[in-house]
């Protein structure tokens, strides 16, 4: 069987369907995520990210088109279950999805959900604790814990259901910066162990570690490719009122001043490389 | 600001953690023998018994390792509705139906009896009972274990079709989320007190005032519960929260000697208490 | 420049004499001068909202500690608060908690009724107060207040504040979760009532980029206690004593001290992404 992972047709979505106000969110749209892919969604607030978010795992239902999660639908409820079982989510607001008052207690809600037998449920638990780095917490209320370490907790909680696949929703918006540098790193570590990720954000250096970005503007896609391609459009993301992540900015600026840049420059350790290889290399 | 952080610093529904031989209890033995007390206390109508039981609970909550202060503090924004409600069975409640009703005061429509004084005193002594023992429970016992605890007793009820183990978790989530609105509920005073909304100089006496404002900050709050409940329950079901159905658990329950001690201690405690009754100690 | 606001030695320790009491500050001080941005920086947990509430009497200093904002000593009990809460203007940093109103029009006006403002007046004032932060008076002022976006809450909520008139407006995390569209319009906001309105500001932020465009000083928090304080940029030029406290510099720093390591002689100071384009443009072409 062929198919790709999470494949996403002629999608559209509209709050409200039923009533005499509806609200419109997503417009027809059409797109394949991959098994082991880390896809960046961003936008602005309305852009419609955090919907298609939901739609990934039948939070919400399409009101036109199809989501289909390894084959399966998302209209077919009967299906939800093992869906959420391979697409985890996790939400902006660790304190509104935590259920109980003991940290490994929470990270077991889920796979108990399930019905994991003891032996692997104990093992699961474990692995999630030690993943994101909370195992000394692990008897204390989440309470206690830093953001930080909420939003740490929240992912593990996602993860001892064993995904495919993790969606984000915003998950750093609310961290101070060290907090979200560590949240990224451990997305990276995830990804490099074999999990697709789907990191919606509007922080531009959020994205560069992703394999492809997607942009959206008023519920359709707006630009798509990868990192590197994505911000080298300056006109289109003017246009839309994001920014370049910051070395691509000033890489920008010293472009139209003369100086020999690559345009797909985004990282600091490129410009640097770049910068203090040829020293007064341009004009 | 003082009054808005009482539910901040309610001791009901807070777990703290120590280390005492009623925090290691079960908590199903801690659920029914919490539940036979409390039918002790209602039982007992006497000074003497509700002496003796008032010194009992407070020896549990002392062995329990909890501050009696502390606990008797989140009472405290609760006094003046207690007070009135004191007063006015002082004055009005003339008695029932016992034969030895002594009159000791009367002015107009207002009449002091001795039983009226009796059901002052004893009321109050049962409402700190209840206090203690609602404490002693939730201070000593995690949400999770409460949880666990109780849905594992209403399983049986599962049969005739009772969702035990959604009541449970309903109510562990209310119970965690207390602080939780408290600081809400603080943070929104603060903020229309900043704008002007004098909430200072008020004591806890002035009733209607206090009222009216508290609707204010209701408002905000009930908001704020709804727009968390939402995002809870999607965080539930993208975690395939479905019931206690088939759910299994990390940490098994298992009686243990001093769980049966305790049951048994409570159960005899009742038939004690129902035999004192019946023969009039009081 | 005069100073508006000065906070000595404050101390709070939040539900003390109870056994989940924790320490939020211990010996934080702060001042405000007339007619700057300032901000208020460190990693969460160091007590930046706590010390806000020291501002407008929603605390007071008790054994210790000295607070006088606009000349008002709120350790005194005969201190007017009432009046010091509607020369400083305090912003929660989430807007829900601050409206209550039904309508927006009615939760804007409520701080110039308070004050016993007329009819015409209060009018007046919640329209240019809807103005400023881009309310469109017509559409919004009938409107059910929580039935607004997230980022039409935060004016409104904004707008309320600046319906009180103060001198000193506070912003506890304006800008957190926005996108970069709306942090843009806050600050664009923000420098208008600094330039045209002469309100002096005071911002906390996690986000040191804010920070190194907007603030004409900054105070660095850390555990309870102010470590550092000054201008902007003699506060960013220290970027080893900003690390042990949790804190980065700006992007734009973190650039420049990373291609100074790499060889390149570029003068370190610079705070925004233009100035680093300059400095990086001077280097190239010495």
């Amino acid at each position: 069987m062929d198919h790709p992972f999470i494949r996403i047709e002629n999608l559209s979505y509209t709050y409200n369907a039923q009533t005499d106000a509806p609200i419109p969110a997503l417009r027809q749209i059409n797109l394949t995520i991959a098994r082991g892919e880390y896809l960046s969604i961003v936008g602005h607030n309305g852009s419609g990210k955090s919907t298609l978010a939901k739609c990934l795992n039948g939070l919400l239902i399409p009101t036109e088109g199809e989501v289909l999660i390894d084959g399966q639908p998302t209209r077919n409820e009967d299906a939800l279950i093992p869906i959420r079982t391979q697409v985890g989510m996790v939400f902006q607001n660790p304190d509104n999805q935590f259920v109980t008052t003991v940290v490994e207690d929470e990270v077991a809600f889920g796979p108990e959900n399930l019905g994991v037998p003891r032996d692997e449920l104990r093992r699961r638990v474990d692995d999630a604790l030690i993943a994101t780095h909370l195992w000394e917490w692990r008897k204390h209320s989440p309470r206690h814990l830093s953001a930080g370490q909420k939003a740490r907790l929240a992912i593990a909680a996602t993860l001892a259901m064993a995904p495919d696949c993790l969606v984000l929703d915003e998950s750093t918006a609310m961290l101070d910066p060290v907090s979200r540098r560590n949240v990224l790193a451990l997305l990276q570590t995830l990804h490099q162990d074999g999990l697709a990720i789907v990191a919606i954000t509007h922080f531009m250096e959020e994205v560069v570690p992703a394999d492809r970005v997607i942009v959206m503007e008023r519920g359709q896609i707006a630009l798509q490719g990868t990192p590197r391609d994505v911000f080298a459009q300056h006109e289109t993301l003017d246009r839309l009122g994001l920014n370049l992540p910051p070395a691509a900015a000033i890489a920008r600026g010293l472009r139209q001043r003369g100086i020999d840049l690559p345009p797909g420059l985004l990282t600091t350790q490129e410009l640097v490389r770049h910068l203090t290889q040829g020293k007064g290399a341009g004009a | 600001m003082a009054s808005y952080d009482a539910l901040r610093h309610l001791a009901i529904g807070q777990y703290i953690p120590a280390e005492s031989p009623i925090h290691r209890l079960d908590p199903r033995a801690k659920l029914v023998a919490t539940g036979l007390l409390i039918l002790v206390v209602v039982v007992i109508t006497g000074y003497l018994t509700n002496l003796l039981m008032l010194g009992l609970v407070l020896g549990l909550v002392l062995v329990a390792r909890l501050s009696p202060r502390y606990i008797l503090a989140s009472i405290v924004p609760a006094l003046p509705v207690i007070i009135v409600l004191a007063l006015l069975q002082l004055l009005f409640y003339s008695g029932g139906s016992e034969s030895t009703v002594r009159v000791l005061l009367t002015w107009g429509p207002v009449r002091i009896t001795n039983a009226g004084v009796r059901m002052v005193i004893v009321s109050l002594m049962r409402f700190v009972d209840l206090v203690f023992l609602t404490s002693l429970l939730t201070n000593t016992t995690t949400t999770g274990a409460l949880t666990h605890g109780m849905e594992s007793l209403l399983r049986p009820l599962s049969t005739i079709g009772l969702p035990g183990h959604e009541l449970a978790l309903t109510g562990a989530i209310a119970l965690r989320f207390l602080p939780i609105l408290g600081e809400q509920l603080e943070s929104i005073g603060q903020a229309q007190a900043s704008r002007g909304v004098s909430h200072q100089a008020q004591s806890r006496w002035r009733l209607v005032r206090n009222a009216r404002q508290l609707a204010a900050l209701i408002v905000p709050l009930f908001v704020d519960v709804y727009r968390r409940s939402e995002e809870m329950v999607m965080a539930m079901q993208a975690r395939c929260y479905q019931g206690g159905k088939g759910r299994t658990h990390l940490n098994e329950l298992r009686f243990t000697g001093a769980d049966y001690v305790a049951l048994a201690a409570s159960a005899l405690l009742l038939a004690v208490a129902i035999i004192a009754q019946r023969v009039g100690i009081w | 420049m005069t100073v508006i606001a000065e906070l000595q030695d404050i101390r709070h320790v939040y539900l003390s004499n109870t056994p989940l009491a924790t320490v939020a500050l211990q010996g934080a001080a702060l001042s405000v001068h007339q007619g700057e941005i300032a901000a208020l920086v460190g990693p969460s947990g160091a007590g930046k909202s706590t010390l806000l509430h020291f501002l407008n009497g929603l605390l007071r200093p008790r054994a210790t500690g000295h607070v006088c904002v606009f000349d008002q000593d709120t350790g005194d009990p005969h201190s007017d608060i009432v009046a010091l809460r509607q020369q400083v203007g305090l912003v929660f940093q989430y807007p829900h908690q601050q409206l209550f109103e039904r309508f927006v029009g009615d939760d804007i006006a409520y701080g110039p009724r308070q004050q016993g403002h007329s009819h015409e007046q209060v009018t007046e004032t919640v329209r240019w107060a809807m103005q400023t932060v881009g309310l469109d008076f017509e559409t919004f002022v009938d409107r059910h207040t929580f039935s607004l976006s997230g980022g039409e809450m935060r004016r409104a909520a904004l707008a309320g504040v600046l319906a009180m008139r103060p001198q000193l407006l506070v912003l506890d995390e304006a800008t957190a979760g926005l996108d970069p569209r709306g942090r843009r319009e806050i600050h664009h906001l923000l420098r208008h009532l600094r330039d045209e309105e002469g309100i002096t500001i005071l911002l906390v932020s996690n986000d040191m980029d804010e920070v190194a465009e907007l603030a004409d000083r900054v105070t660095v928090l850390h555990e309870g206690q102010t470590v550092m304080q000054g201008l902007t940029r003699e506060v960013f030029a220290d970027r080893q004593r900003l690390a042990a406290h949790d804190l980065d510099l700006p992007a734009a720093g973190e650039i420049v001290h990373a291609l100074r390591e790499g060889g390149l002689a570029v003068d370190l100071g610079a705070i925004t992404v233009a100035e680093a384009e300059e400095a990086i443009w001077q280097a190239m072409t010495r």
